[in-house]
């Protein structure tokens, strides 16, 4: 697990063409997406994550993303929903290099990510990327505190006074200033989710993805991540690329749904336009079951 | 101290634990040329104190002195250190003529610490005079002591020449115990169940707690010594295990599987007996030291390495999304879980180790084996192994107290309910009890 991580693509044997050139592709982009999400674009605009063709074979045969294309602007809330299996997490995981893509290309910043790249340059890319897991995963022996300290004295070098008050201020915002001393096991699930968030937060990343946060939760629990996540969302400016079956959720915040199935982005839009008026039939049959 | 006395001083057996060299010696002194000339002072051991002559307890002292050209000896009176006692002692006088038994006759007066010893008729050139002087103590608090006095010879009082240095060992409260114990009936009974008496001897087992501690001293010292460095080692050689280059990994797996897969006994061979071979020659316990060390890195390797991989994969995920390399992640979020993780299989193993430096006895390393062993083979009697098994359980019961102790917390704070900080207020602790 620790070792045999390489960043770099085998091969391109799939007949996948050349990212496309910054400004026509932001140019294409804008014209595509313009109907497609609620976004306002800022004039001459360009997106912050472009997925292009992204292809992700596990052990040289099971295909999980099979052409995958995407963008997303600055500061758009992206749901993306989809039956299990369908390639969520892993075209999620693939845009923080936490699995290595097989093919195609991701932009983020219009700089491609895909490809040689160094160590030290995935760490600084990582770092504008945050990302929240549906099993939390929180340093056990940190409190809630530390969790949120790590990151920024480890890795953005903060001093410990500086790291402190952006933790508890973090800690605050998701409503557990009280709970900056417990450790994650003192904590519900639910508290443990916003810390996770806060964690992600306090390291000012431009992006951060949700890989189902709320889908570990009781019930009970989910409405409270919800609401950091909202807030987030509409205070925060924060680009949220955010994997979920809360269709409630995903209709009041996002401001492009993503429908994805068989390792392909099958359909999306608004949430209007993707909830109420679907236009595929595997689309409607999806939130048919869901609802 | 060198090897070899320690050695001796374990035979000496209560000596051991006091000066762990203590002898009775008499050396010949040059003679002089117109005295009464101080032959020989000697003690012999009292009952229960092993080779050793113990002070404050009855012991029998022989003094011998021949007298020279010119002198006429009326009296002796023989005057011992403050302390030392002649009261109540009984004095056998001897006084020979070249070899032959003179008809000289003596008298003994003992008072306090000297005796006065009056002969029938003067002795003259070519006597010598023998005392034998039984239940008479000598200084509780030990030491050297030297027999010094006077003595009249034509009318005149002379100084006598001081005896050798006779070593004594102070008269501690084990020795009083060991006396005490000697005089109770109860003890008696007991000794004479010949189970009870061969294993669980009351007597051994006061002598044996206080004359094996410097080898339990030294089992302690030696995993004491060994273990950072076992530790150290061993976390090297776990993240050269779990390492993503392959000559690395090799290396590990060799040096695991080899120390792990030969018996310790036979290691503790090779590199005792190998290394003098090589004209290396390291002290005992040094070698005893790194060969425990070097033993027990093996085992904490592969302890570490399975804590290592025991942590999910969910963590080494949420480190590297918040940016930090795969250095930082192992200082900062895996080896601090793992620590906590491995304390209680690593104190396991401390256990293990800890009773593995009996081993070294095999070598002769003077260590708890080793002392117990000599005083089993001086006594005949298996007190000393029982009282070395207590001396190692005082080290391993409370250890595997704590081991399970551990394990218990460990536990219940995987399960989630572990103990929790003060709450601030108890509205807060409330909401807890609500979310969980
Ligand atoms: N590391 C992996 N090795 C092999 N197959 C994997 C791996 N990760 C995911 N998969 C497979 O990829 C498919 C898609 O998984 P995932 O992206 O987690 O889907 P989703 O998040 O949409 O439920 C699943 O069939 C899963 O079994
Ligand atoms: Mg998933």
């Amino acid at each position: 697990m620790l070792s045999k991580k390489r960043m770099h693509l085998p091969n391109n044997t799939h007949d996948v063409p050349p990212a496309l050139d910054a400004e026509e592709a932001a140019r294409a982009a804008h014209e595509r997406d313009k109907s497609l999400t609620k976004h306002h674009f800022e004039p001459h605009e360009h997106p912050c994550v472009r997925i292009e063709h992204l292809v992700k074979t596990f052990d040289g045969e099971t295909q999980v993303l099979t052409d995958v294309n995407l963008t997303v602007w600055p500061g758009e809330v992206v749901c993306v929903l989809g039956p299990s299996g369908s390639g969520k997490s892993t075209m999620l995981r693939c845009i923080n290099l936490l699995e290595t893509p097989t093919a195609g290309h991701i932009l983020i910043e219009d700089k491609e990510i895909t490809g040689h790249l160094l160590q030290a340059e995935v760490n600084k890319l990582r770092q504008n990327l945050g990302m929240v897991f549906q099993s939390f995963n929180l340093f056990p022996h940190l409190t809630a505190k530390g969790n949120v300290m790590i990151g920024q004295t480890k890795v953005l070098k903060k001093s410990k006074e500086e790291a402190e008050a952006e933790a508890l201020k973090q800690l605050e915002a998701v409503g557990l200033l009280d709970r900056a001393d417990y450790k994650p096991a003192q904590l519900s699930g639910g508290q443990q989710q916003r810390v996770a968030i806060a964690r992600a937060v306090a390291m000012h990343p431009d992006i951060i993805l949700f890989d189902e946060p709320t889908s570990a939760l009781d019930p009970e629990l989910v409405r409270g991540v919800l609401d950091v996540m909202r807030r987030l969302a509409e205070h925060g400016g924060m680009t949220m690329i955010v994997v979920t079956h809360e269709m409630g959720f995903a209709r009041e915040v996002a401001d492009r749904v993503v429908f994805m199935e068989g390792g392909v982005v099958v359909e999306q839009g608004t949430p209007e336009q993707v909830f109420d008026n679907p236009q595929h039939k595997r689309t409607a049959e999806f939130l048919g079951s869901i609802d | 101290m060198d090897k070899t006395s320690i050695r001796m001083g374990a035979r000496s057996v209560v000596a051991a634990f006091v000066l762990a060299l203590a002898f009775a010696l008499a050396c010949a002194l040059p003679s002089g040329a117109f005295a009464l000339t101080t032959g020989s002072a000697t003690a012999k051991p009292n009952e229960d104190g092993g080779s050793s002559v113990i002070g404050g307890l009855p012991t029998r002292l022989t003094w011998e002195a021949t007298a020279d050209k010119g002198d006429s000896v009326e009296s002796v009176e023989l005057v011992l250190p403050e302390g030392g006692s002649f009261d109540s002692s009984t004095t056998k006088i001897t006084t020979l003529k070249g070899l032959e038994r003179s008809k000289v006759e003596g008298e003994a007066t003992p008072q306090g610490n000297k005796l006065t010893v009056k002969f029938s008729e003067p002795l003259v050139d070519g006597y010598l005079i023998r005392l034998e002087i039984t239940d008479m103590h000598f200084p509780s608090e030990g030491g050297s002591v030297v027999v010094g006095g006077t003595y009249v010879s034509n009318g005149e009082t002379k100084q006598l020449q001081d005896s050798a240095p006779i070593e004594t060992i102070p008269n501690t409260l084990v020795q009083g115990i060991v006396n005490w114990l000697d005089h109770q009936p109860w003890v008696q009974a007991w000794n004479s169940n010949q189970f009870l008496g061969m294993f669980f001897k009351p007597q051994l087992i006061v002598t044996s707690l206080f004359s094996l501690l410097p080898g339990w001293f030294v089992c302690l010292g030696i995993v004491i010594a060994s273990y950072p460095f076992a530790v150290v080692l061993g976390l090297v050689f776990a993240l050269m295990k779990v390492s993503r280059f392959k000559l690395l990994r090799a290396i590990a797996i060799v040096y695991i599987n080899v120390l792990r897969g030969t018996p310790l006994f036979l290691q503790i061979y090779i590199v005792f007996f190998g290394l003098p071979m090589m004209n290396i020659n390291i002290d005992n316990v040094i070698l005893g030291i790194i060969v425990m060390a070097v033993n027990s890195s093996a085992y904490l390797a592969e302890i570490f390495r399975a804590g290592i991989e025991s942590i999910p994969a969910g963590q080494y995920e949420a480190a590297s999304s918040l940016g930090m390399g795969h250095l930082q992640t192992m200082v900062n979020i895996i080896l601090p879980q793992t620590v906590r993780r491995v304390i209680p299989t690593v104190t396991s193993d401390f256990i293990t180790a800890f009773k593995d430096t009996s081993l070294l006895s095999s070598v002769g390393v003077m260590e708890l084996m080793m002392f117990s062993k000599n005083l089993t083979s001086i006594t005949g009697n298996m007190t000393p192994y029982v009282t070395a098994g207590i001396f190692y359980l005082i080290v391993t019961l409370p250890l595997i107290k704590v081991v399970t102790v551990i394990e218990k917390r460990i536990a219940r704070s995987e399960r989630g309910s572990g103990p929790r900080p003060k709450a601030k207020t108890a509205v807060a602790k409330e909401e807890v009890a609500d979310a969980v």
